[in-house]
């Protein structure tokens, strides 16, 4: 197995295949990665109910094993927890996880030679609250009747205990301000090819739909995991079709596209009264920091610029925080989203941010999180 | 026309009104520039505040933001010409550092005439006061800045 090849795969443990997103792969993939000692640990999505779950560091197998399934309305953010901490571990990650990843590596808080990155492609994720909002007012339903969720032809499907589907498409309920997070509707990164090994349902033809993964080796170390998996007996494989290969490239294209029309539909230039903007969104900032915490390409710790000059009681009119922010992710800016989703303030942070990161990497011709490309700040030849 | 000239003949939003200017200078360059400028009696308005760094590179852009949310109406940048800084290439970093930074600024809406870069030598004290000028022309026309805190001139 190398770089570059493709294959369809699945768990070869039915129970695990079946409750996979799609076949089980990457499940029973760190599972295998773990079992064969090939890392120390693995990080897995631990559901507390329907719509929550948190991200764990484990050794026990079987926790792996029972973390099968995709969960749409769970942004998690992998790269804070693994960062500083020295681990030799595999875990799975979206596009926006695998660049906070790898923007923690650039700073040297994460060791990518030990880190297997099992990417996942991924259309959007949703925002627990809304999601619970969204389906007392679209669906009609009990957020605790829910049993299960999936996505399926452009449609946003929860069964509910009683064995009944509920499907409405995701088009209708992103017209209402419900689905998914807005920074997923114009995020671009619909296969991580920025990972190890990228892995999903796209491409997956005939008999196997919903029973298979399709899988892209992007690294060394994404063709070793997967070699291990196999050797260990965990998953099985085999060569995609023809069909599948071009119907993965085609889905993949359409959806890059969706998300620069949205790109284009949230930035709307603002040609007067900017300032005015930032400050009433800024407005009701409790200064409570999370935003910071949770941002995945930061990684200053407690004490920070943003935070050391910032004083409520100077009562300026740009909060210091917020400014010195801007400036600091105008090249780092990954638009993950994760701000605004832990925002107690319901500020639209990531909007925000991007407004101030898009020109600058525009500009700069630096995507950051894709590669291991340093900031173009340190790049730069001095006195040439 | 220069900025000085189309100041004369347009009305100033702020009559009377003279605008505060923060402008960070080099210690071996533009510090000596602004010096020049007084011993050669170039004659330049009061609206100016120096401060003075070792060298460009310490400007830090939370300086420049900290003036303006003082009350500053503009920051200018300055230090030695590029290939003249006296710790090699301090402005070399000044300039990286200026392209974030003025990106930031203007992307809030603040008008590109209040943040300013200027490469000023010590002997240079004509076009240190010349700059000057200009600057506090171009501001007098603007009127004061809208990141200025309620109650500060
Ligand atoms: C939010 C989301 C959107 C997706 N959208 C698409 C899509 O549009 N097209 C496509 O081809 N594939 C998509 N996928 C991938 C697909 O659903 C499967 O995850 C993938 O095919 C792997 O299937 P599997 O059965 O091998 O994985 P499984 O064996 O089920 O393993 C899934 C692993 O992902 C982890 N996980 C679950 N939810 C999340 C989450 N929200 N964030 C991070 N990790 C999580 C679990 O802990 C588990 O380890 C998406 C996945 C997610 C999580
Ligand atoms: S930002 Fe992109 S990669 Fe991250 S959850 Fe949203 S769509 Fe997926
Ligand atoms: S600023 Fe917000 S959107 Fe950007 S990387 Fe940080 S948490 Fe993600
Ligand atoms: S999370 Fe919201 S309230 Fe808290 S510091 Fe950030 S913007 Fe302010
Ligand atoms: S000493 Fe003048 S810019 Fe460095």
């Amino acid at each position: 197995m190398q770089k570059g090849e493709m294959y369809v795969g699945w768990s070869t443990k039915d129970d695990v295949r079946k409750r996979g997103g799609s076949g089980g792969l990457v499940t029973s993939m760190l599972a295998a990665a773990l079992e064969k000692k090939f890392v120390d640990a693995v990080v897995v999505l631990k559901k507390i109910n329907e719509f929550e779950a948190v991200p764990i560091i484990t050794s026990d197998v079987n926790e792996v094993l029972n973390s099968a399934g995709s969960l749409h309305s769970v942004p998690s953010n992998f790269a804070k927890l693994i960062a500083n901490r020295n681990l030799k571990v595999a875990l799975p990650a979206k596009g926006c996880d695998v660049r906070g990843i790898i923007e923690q590596g650039k700073r040297n808080a994460i060791n990518l030679d030990n880190t297997f990155i099992v990417g996942l492609n991924c259309g959007g994720s949703m925002h627990p609250v809304v999601t619970r909002e969204m389906l007392e007012v679209m669906y009609k339903i009990k957020p605790e009747d829910v049993h299960g969720e999936e996505i399926e032809k452009g449609k946003l499907i929860f069964e509910t205990k009683d064995g009944k589907e509920h499907a409405i498409t995701i088009d209708e309920l992103e017209e209402k301000g419900y689905g998914r997070r807005e920074s997923c509707r114009y995020c671009t990164i619909k296969v991580p090819n920025n990972s190890d090994i990228a892995c999903g349902n796209w491409g997956v033809t005939g008999d196997l739909v919903g029973k298979a993964t399709f899988v892209e080796i992007n690294s060394e170390k994404g063709a070793k995991l997967l070699q291990n998996a196999v050797d260990a007996g965990y998953v099985q494989v085999q060569k995609p079709d023809e069909k599948g290969v071009a119907m993965r490239a085609k889905i993949k294209g359409v959806m890059e596209d969706l998300g620069k029309k949205w790109k284009g539909k949230v930035f709307v230039p603002i040609e007067n009264g900017r300032l005015e903007y930032f400050r009433k969104e800024l407005e009701h900032c409790i200064d409570c920091g999370a935003c910071k915490t949770v941002c995945p390409t930061c990684s200053c710790g407690d004490v920070s610029k943003c935070t050391e000059y910032h004083f409520r009681g100077d009562a300026y009119k740009m909060s210091m925080y917020h400014l010195v922010r801007f400036l600091h992710l105008a090249d780092a800016c990954i638009g993950c989203g994760q701000c605004s989703d832990v925002c107690p303030a319901d500020i639209p942070l990531t909007r925000l941010y991007r407004r101030f990161a898009n020109p600058v990497q525009e500009q700069l011709k630096y995507e950051p999180g894709m590669d291991m490309q340093k900031p173009p700040y340190f790049e730069v030849k001095l006195n040439e | 026309m220069s900025a000085e000239a189309v100041a004369a003949t347009t009305p100033a939003k702020t009559d009377g009104w003279e605008p505060k200017i923060v402008a960070f200078c080099c210690n071996w360059c533009s510090y000596g520039g602004a010096d020049s400028a007084g011993m050669g009696r170039f004659q330049q308005p009061a609206s100016t505040r120096i401060i003075r760094v070792m060298c460009s590179g310490r400007i830090d852009p939370l300086h420049v933001f900290n003036a303006f949310l003082e009350g500053a109406d503009a920051v200018l940048v300055t230090g030695c010409h590029i290939g003249d800084c006296h710790y090699v290439n301090g402005n070399d970093k000044t300039k990286i550092k200026y392209k974030y930074l003025e990106n930031v600024v203007r992307e809030l809406g603040i008008e590109k005439e209040r943040l300013q870069l200027n490469w000023i030598s010590a002997s240079e004290g004509e076009r240190f006061a010349n700059f000057i000028r200009d600057v506090t022309a171009q501001i007098k026309k603007l009127g004061p800045s809208p990141l200025k805190p309620e109650g500060v001139a």
